[in-house]
């Protein structure tokens, strides 16, 4: 009974760790512009609209935060091994990945510029030197989360896989959740403000985001004043949710029916959210959406 | 997916730079056996340079196929490049001092499957498919198979699994005279080794990332040869920053200090170099400037 006690504080801690994870990991990445939204990012200057956002082409969040998070959680697992402090080799993991992840957002950001110069896009340097501080700080926030979730299952619920593993599995979960869940709040939202609400991108509006803002020129951390307070928190919640119930769900039923049961009730939920998921997207067509009215309000 | 465009052309020719990543990869794995010639772990550090080299030419191997119109299939390529030589590189590593070459022939015939089966059975139809497959397969292994002799000081299978011993005393039956004996075993330790620990998952993210971004980063209509081959070579050294801290936990002081002094004079000269071609290939250079319009409808 107390193993279960624990493994409950266990679960909430760590689905609260996540929660400030996802919500870290989703502004930074609005800030520094990364992932599917970060295309039209690279569209603009070849359709005309010269921008100062920043363009952080590395790769897809998911394995960009499987890495980050690999690097953090292989540094501590090493750290740790020569008899550091845990918190300490946590937050060296984390720091050096952070340093790691830095110095790709500037390659990255002064690599595709530089590659534009046939339109035009000229590298601006400042860009490099206000944004990278606030997307690494983010970071951090990120990484060190998750490595500390991962430290908490790897030791005070004995999972069976080695630290570094873990690492690897939630970070790509870390990034997934982000990518997700906060990403249309950026590249469908906030990058098309111009547009008309609900009517999606069309074809000839590609590459014109949004590059004025309330006062002067849009940077990415106009971008993230605005997804800090919506894409972020929703990324939380994904991402916390994802490990709470996969946690709870493990320590509650894996006594059962010889390990059966913590796999029953994965599918349960899973059933239980297909339904939630669907129920909303009815319910938000009827309540807001022009679908299934008029074909001509499409064009 | 045959139209081919925006690969820059001029440069070094593509087998020259094979040539070379292959020649000092293969040397450089080897030259972390002085390691054990002399006894002391100081060479670890050639392996590193070893799995600069792979991804130097293997930057230039994914811009060759990525440049076939596989403008988001970037990423994708550094990742199946690892998949596959992770499995050449573990096997790799039973075959004692042949273990180099044996990853590198494993590796090349692993790609040569994979490359066939994209190209004539999912049919992707791409002309370099089988050629590239093979030479990321080979990349993959041989970077894995680098940084795993830094982080270590060996490229031998057991020096890869094996973490440390520990003593297992049983108390010993039927002891004569009644006098308390234990039997004393020696057992290997795996979990705190490289391939037990996973730390092997941190090297093959830190090369797969390696691998994919030089030219996943400078894509574009003006992207030239010597800034992506230059910044493959910041992101090698950035990786081997990585794995010679993690090397602390394998090493002793000195030798895993050695690996983090070079990587970081490394990576610093080829990130200032990288920055200089930058603003060199650059439309301009501007510090806290407005936005210049060109066209557009603002």
């Amino acid at each position: 009974m107390e193993e279960i006690v624990l493994g409950i504080g266990i679960t909430a801690l760590a689905g609260a760790l996540a929660t400030v994870a996802g919500a870290a990991e989703d502004t930074e990445s609005d800030i520094g512009s990364q992932g599917d939204p970060n295309s039209q990012v690279q569209l603009a200057p070849q359709m005309g609209y010269i921008h100062r956002i920043f363009n952080k082409a590395i790769s897809g969040e998911p394995p960009a935060y499987g890495a980050w998070c690999v690097i953090g959680a292989g540094v501590a697992w090493a750290l740790m091994q020569i008899n550091y402090n845990p918190a300490l080799a946590i937050i060296l993991g984390a720091v050096i990945a952070v340093f790691v992840q830095g110095i790709y957002c500037t390659s990255g950001y002064l690599g595709r510029t530089a590659s534009l110069a046939k339109f035009q896009q000229p590298v601006y340097i400042d860009i490099i030197k206000s944004l990278t501080p606030v997307t690494m700080a983010h970071s951090f926030v990120a990484i060190f989360c998750t490595v500390a979730m991962c430290y908490l299952m790897a030791t005070a619920l004995h999972h069976p896989f080695a630290l570094p593993l873990l690492g690897l599995v939630w970070g790509i979960a870390l990034g997934a959740a982000g990518s997700a869940t906060g990403n249309p709040f950026y590249g469908k939202e906030r990058q098309y403000q111009n547009q008309k609400f609900g009517a999606g991108v069309p074809i000839s509006a590609s590459g014109n985001i949004v590059r004025y803002a309330e006062a002067g020129q849009r940077s990415s951390l106009d971008n993230g004043w605005f997804t800090t307070k919506f894409a972020g928190p929703a990324s939380g919640i994904c991402f916390g949710l994802i490990v709470f119930l996969e946690l709870w769900r493990t320590v509650l039923f894996e006594k059962m029916m010889s390990g059966w049961g913590a796999i029953i009730m994965g599918i349960v939920l899973i059933l239980i959210f297909t339904f939630i998921d669907r129920w909303i997207e009815v319910w938000g067509r009827k309540t807001y959406g022009p679908y299934g009215t008029t074909e001509e309000a499409s064009s | 997916m045959t139209v081919k465009m925006e690969a820059s052309e001029g440069g070094m020719p593509h087998n020259t730079l094979m040539i070379y990543g292959i020649v000092v990869a293969v040397v450089g794995t080897y030259l972390t056996y002085l390691n054990v010639v002399t006894g002391i772990a100081v060479f670890s550090f050639f392996g590193g340079i070893a799995a600069i080299a792979a991804l130097w030419w293997g930057s230039d191997t994914i811009k060759h196929l990525c440049s076939y119109g596989l403008g988001t299939g970037v990423p994708s390529a550094g990742m199946v490049a690892f998949g596959s030589g992770a499995i050449a590189m573990i096997a790799g590593t039973k075959f004692g001092l042949a273990s180099p070459i044996v990853t590198l022939i494993l590796a090349a015939i692993l790609g040569a499957v994979i490359g066939y089966i994209a190209n004539s059975i999912i049919n992707m139809n791409i002309p370099v498919m089988v050629t590239s497959l093979m030479e990321m397969a080979v990349v993959g292994a041989m970077t894995m198979l680098g940084f795993a002799a830094m982080c270590t000081g060996t490229f031998m299978f057991s020096g890869l699994v094996v973490g440390g011993m520990t003593l297992s005393m049983e108390p010993s039956a039927g002891a004569a005279g009644g006098a308390q004996t234990f039997l004393v075993t020696v057992l290997p330790e795996f979990a705190g080794s490289l391939i037990g620990g996973a730390a092997l998952a941190v090297i093959f993210f830190l090369g797969a990332m390696a691998l994919q971004h030089p030219f996943n980063a400078c894509l574009g209509p003006n992207e030239s040869q010597d800034r992506t081959l230059m910044l493959a070579i910041e992101v090698g050294f950035l990786s081997m920053f990585v794995v010679a801290v993690m090397s602390y936990a394998f090493l002793d002081l000195v030798s895993a200090t050695v690996g983090v002094a070079i990587s970081l004079i490394g990576w610093f000269y080829s990130y200032k170099q990288y920055i200089a071609l930058s603003k060199r290939d650059a439309y301009d250079w501007l510090d806290a400037k407005p936005i210049r319009e060109v066209g557009g409808d603002q």
